[in-house]
This record gives C-alpha cells, sequence and structure tokens, in this order.
C-alpha cells in the first residue's frame, strides 16, 4: 500500500520541479496552463489534510477580504494563502468555493476574467424579516441603491451633475463632511468605484472635463434591473410596468446582464 | 433621420461627380477655377461656423425643446449645394460627424424623457420614506429653489439602506466579536511611526548642532582675543619699558596663515581700544597696550577711528622671519 504511493509521490516531485520554475517566471500563466491531470498529480504530493486546511484558509481570507467588499484578485490569494500549494490552486479554489456555498450560502464569481479578481454574493433569498444585518454599511447601500437607481431610471447612464442634484435634494452636498457618509464625494467617486458597484468614466471631449455614471460588474451580480425597478417603483407607490421601457429592459435580464459585464 | 440620410446621399453623389472632374483634369479651366475660389473659401468658413456654432451651443442643441438641431442641418444641407470640391465635402463630412453625435445623444435623452422617471419626485418620495419631518421648516422660505424643507431623522439613511438591503444579494459580511479585525497589516504603522520618530530626533538634533557651532565659532574669536592681549600685557609687564614689535608679535615663523589669523585677532584688540599702533623710531610698527585705567578715562564713542589695511603676501612673511630674524612664535598656537 505504501509502496505505490511514495512512488507516485516521487513521480510528482520531480513534474512539480520544473513548474516551480515555470511558476518563478510567470505566476499567472502556470496556473492558467494547470490541466486536470496535473493537479491531480500535483494533489496527490500534499497530505489530504494540508489540502483541507489550506481550503479552510482560503474560505476565511475570502471571508476577511470581502469585509471592505472590495474584490478579491487571484494573484493575491495565491500569494498570501496558498503559497506553495499553487500547484494545486484550481482544485483548492474549488472546494473552496463549494465549502462558502454549502456552509455560508455564499457565491464566489467571478467579475473580471482577464484579470482574474473574484466577489462573493449571497446565494440566498433574502428573508425581509432579518435586520440583523444593521451597520455602517447599511446606509451606504442605501446611498448606492439611489445611484443605481437613478443611473437605471435615466436609460444606464447618468452624468455626474445629474446624481449630484439628486444627491443635493436629498440634503447631501459633495464637498461637505456628510454625517453619516463622511466624504461623500469620495464614497461615491472611489470607494464604490473600488468595489466595483460603480464605473465613473470621463465622457470624451468634454471641456471641462465631466464624468458619467454606469452599473459596475459587482451591483449586476448582486442586484439586478427588475430588483431595482422593484425598489424605485415601491419608493414612488408605482407598479414596476408602468415604467414601460424600463420594465421591458429589465426582462432581457440575463443578456442584459452578461453584456455588461463583459465590458 | 430621414433628413440626415439625404445629406450623406447627396455626399455620395457629389463624391462621385468630384472623381470624375479628377479624373479629367483637361475639363479645370483654370478661369473657371479661379472665380471659384471667392465662393469656396465662403462656404468653408460657413461651414467652420457652422460646426463652431454646434459646439459653443452644446446643450441648447440637446434640448428636447429646442429645434435648433435641426435648423442648423438644414442650413448645412443649403450650404452643400454650393459645394462642388474634395475640400468643402470633408468639411460637410466633418460637420455631420458633430450633428449625429449630437443627435445620438439627444436620442438617449429622450429615451429618458418618454418615460415618466423624474428625478425631482423620486427624491420627493425618498425624503417622504425617509420620514422627513416637514412641519419642522413649515414656516421658512424655501431659499434653495425647489428644495424640500423639513428635518431629516438620524436613522433616515439606514432606513433606506434596510429597505435596499433586501434588493441585493449582498454576501454579510463577519466580525469579530473582539472589535473589529484591521486588514491593513501593523507592520505598516510601525514602520511609519518609526521613521516619523527618526524625522523627529534629526530636526532636533539638526538645530541644537547649529546653534553649539555658531556659539563656539563666536566664542573660539572672543577666547582667542582675551588670550592674545593676555600674552601682549605679558610682555609688555616683562619689559615696560621696550615696545613690543608689532611684527615680532604677530609673526609665527611656522605658519603664514597663523600669522594671518593673529593679525585679524589683534585687529579687535586695538578696535576695543585695549592696545595702540605706533611707529617707532625706525618707522617701523609696535604694539602696546593701553593702561586699564587710563583706558577707562578714554571715551570710546569720541575717539576717532582709524582703519588701516596691512596686506600681507607669503613672500612678505617670508621676508619678514627672514628680516627679523623672528625663530619663536611670540604667540603660541593655542
Amino acid at each position: 500500500m505504501t509502496q505505490p504511493r511514495r512512488r507516485r509521490a516521487g513521480q510528482s516531485r520531480e513534474t512539480s520541479v520544473l513548474q516551480g520554475e515555470d511558476a518563478d517566471m510567470d505566476n499567472d500563466s502556470f496556473i492558467q496552463t494547470q490541466t486536470p491531470t496535473q493537479v491531480q498529480k500535483n494533489l496527490a504530493k500534499h497530505s489530504s489534510d494540508q489540502v483541507s486546511l489550506k481550503v479552510g484558509e482560503v474560505v476565511q481570507y475570502l471571508l476577511v477580504k470581502d469585509q471592505k467588499k472590495l474584490p478579491i484578485k487571484r494573484a493575491d490569494i495565491v500569494r498570501n494563502v496558498l503559497k506553495e500549494f499553487k500547484d494545486i490552486y484550481s482544485e483548492v479554489l474549488l472546494r473552496a468555493k463549494k465549502l462558502l456555498k454549502e456552509v455560508f450560502g455564499y457565491e464566489l464569481v467571478e467579475i473580471d476574467v482577464k484579470n482574474h479578481t473574484y466577489i462573493l454574493v449571497n446565494s440566498l433569498e433574502h428573508k425581509h424579516e432579518d435586520n440583523l444585518r444593521v451597520d455602517e454599511g447599511t446606509a451606504k447601500l442605501g446611498l448606492l441603491t439611489i445611484i443605481l437607481s437613478l443611473i437605471f431610471m435615466k436609460g444606464n447612464i447618468a452624468k455626474e451633475v445629474t446624481v449630484w442634484e439628486m444627491l443635493r435634494r436629498l440634503r447631501i452636498e459633495p464637498g461637505d463632511k456628510h454625517p453619516e457618509f463622511g466624504d461623500v464625494k469620495k464614497l461615491v467617486t472611489d470607494e464604490f468605484v473600488k468595489q466595483k458597484y460603480l464605473e465613473y468614466i470621463k465622457i470624451p471631449n468634454t471641456e471641462p472635463v465631466e464624468y458619467e455614471f454606469r452599473w459596475g460588474p459587482r451591483a449586476f451580480k448582486e442586484t439586478s434591473k427588475m430588483k431595482i425597478l422593484e425598489f424605485v417603483s415601491k419608493i414612488q407607490h408605482k407598479d414596476p410596468k408602468s415604467w414601460t421601457s424600463q420594465y421591458r429592459e429589465a426582462q432581457e435580464r440575463l443578456p442584459a446582464a452578461s453584456q455588461a459585464s463583459g465590458h | 433621420m430621414a433628413h440626415r440620410r439625404s445629406v450623406s446621399k447627396s455626399t455620395v453623389v457629389e463624391g462621385e461627380q468630384q472623381q470624375q472632374e479628377d479624373d479629367d483634369p483637361v475639363e479645370g479651366d483654370m478661369a473657371e477655377m479661379d472665380g471659384d475660389d471667392g465662393t469656396r473659401r465662403q462656404i468653408r468658413h460657413q461651414y467652420r461656423e457652422l460646426m463652431q456654432n454646434i459646439q459653443n451651443n452644446r446643450e441648447d442643441m440637446l434640448s428636447s425643446r429646442s429645434n435648433k438641431l435641426t435648423e442648423t442641418l438644414e442650413e448645412a444641407n443649403k450650404l452643400f449645394a454650393g459645394v462642388s470640391r474634395a475640400r468643402e465635402a470633408a468639411l460637410d463630412a466633418q460637420f455631420l460627424v458633430l450633428a449625429s453625435n449630437l443627435g445620438k445623444e439627444k436620442a438617449n435623452q429622450l429615451h429618458a424623457d418618454m418615460t415618466v422617471f423624474d428625478p425631482t419626485s423620486f427624491a420627493e418620495d425618498l425624503l417622504s420614506f425617509m420620514g422627513i419631518n416637514r412641519l419642522e421648516n413649515a414656516g421658512s422660505d424655501s431659499e434653495d429653489e425647489g428644495y424640500a424643507t423639513g428635518f431629516l431623522p438620524g436613522d433616515a439613511w439606514k432606513k433606506v439602506g434596510m429597505e435596499a438591503d433586501t434588493y441585493f444579494r449582498r454576501a454579510p459580511t463577519f466580525h469579530y466579536m473582539l472589535g473589529s479585525f484591521k486588514t491593513d497589516p501593523p507592520v505598516v504603522r510601525q514602520k511609519i511611526e518609526r521613521q516619523r520618530k527618526n524625522k523627529e530626533e534629526e530636526k532636533r538634533a539638526m538645530p541644537a548642532q547649529l546653534k553649539k557651532m555658531n556659539e563656539s565659532h563666536q566664542e573660539a574669536t572672543e577666547k582667542e582675543v582675551e588670550r592674545i592681549l593676555g600674552f601682549l600685557q605679558t610682555y609688555q609687564n616683562q619689559d615696560p619699558d621696550s615696545p613690543i614689535s608689532f611684527f615680532d608679535f604677530v609673526i609665527d615663523p611656522q605658519s603664514f596663515s597663523r600669522t594671518v589669523e593673529n593679525i585679524f585677532h589683534v585687529s579687535f584688540i586695538i578696535r576695543d581700544g585695549f592696545a595702540r599702533i605706533k611707529l617707532d623710531d625706525d618707522k617701523l610698527p609696535v604694539i602696546e597696550p593701553v593702561a586699564t585705567d587710563s583706558h577707562e578715562q578714554v571715551d570710546k564713542d569720541n575717539q576717532p577711528r582709524y582703519q588701516g589695511v596691512i596686506s600681507l603676501s607669503h613672500e612678505d612673511w617670508k621676508e619678514i622671519v627672514r628680516t627679523f630674524e623672528i625663530t619663536e612664535p611670540l604667540i603660541p598656537p593655542p
């Protein structure tokens, strides 16, 4: 029993030496070129206890990283957690994903396929009566939802001036320190943008420079046009169907979402 | 839209004509071309004006209540009737690009205009949802035009957030029971503190050092002057009758620079009236200290001041050392 296993381990060590050199040269391409068979081979050289420990560490890392709602880079996971286990990166991440789903009801979503960044999304339906989650992020989410509503209702683009005009009506001045949000300008144009809720884009050929807002990829994953339309409808006491064109657009949810995450 | 299409179609037709003309150079009658030149310039000018106009009045053009964009397009269409050459046609195309960009933007706005969504009423409803107390400031005039007045409760934004939360599939974040977890590594903070400390130390050390240098420099001069005066008085007391030769006193046969320094320091003694320089019978300078009691009687301010410049080159110094046969400095180096 021990005999064949040892031989297999020896074999995989040989291949891992070669791959180790690769990894030093280009970590990213190394991970990309991991084939399932290679991973299986590499898996054998770590004990299964070690591997599940790493999976647990990755899950914890993702949960801690998600506290700030900033997207998590694959490179960071590899560098900070996996380290010498990077040869089985894909397997560990797969197991971490399963664990997150089964234990926490979270979904690990890749929002940027090119740069390999991930976010956590709740895969469970929201129960109205559970309000365990009121924290300083709650108020910010309210502000964000209003901006997302404005963008969607205005045709998926809102000029910066329009957004500030709206927020001014809600007693928010971009230049002032808000008791709840602090530097609102920074929150909206920096924090929400870094969290990938919003995109803040320079409008070409404007002098002085103007910006416009669009939905960021996280917004498409955490909510949907239909959900936002429902929010607006509830606030304005209207039937979502009364906004004909928005309702029609929100119904084409899937293609719209995939299109949005594409750019 | 139809209007614009007709414009671009005519561009194509004219373009073809243009090509035919270019293909057949014989047709290019010189006189006719000269005659065209003025009108062509005129056309180009008008096109540029139109474009300028579009760019300067963007908002006006975009407004759904104005027909400006259509009017401008029609104007350009009229202009195009006079266009016969590629240069003008290119300007027409350029104009068309601008106009269609504006058209696109206008169409985008229309899309939003068509729906009943009104940000102002949305904002009003949001304020109501937040639980605004409109009675609070009911009496005050609405100074900020159209902006609702009233008092927003402290939990207004939390209320919106809690409502918003139900529309999101946001992963709840966990928090440690013993305070929040700082994701910033503490190592970095230590580094910053250490750097700051170092900076403070440097700041503290620098002026202290400088002060010391200044003090010691000043003191050194003063001390040296006093020391030399001491020597002068000692020599005088040893032999009160014969005056001390100035050269004997200041020249250091071993060092030119010490000699110069000595002269420098002696000049302070002279200036402060502790000693005098005069010429003896051989017309050689001698130096003698002024008695302290007579010094007190002298009114410093009323004393006439004499200034003398002594030039002493390295050669002079050597010669003096040789001539006066100075072998030992009267002022030993400190």
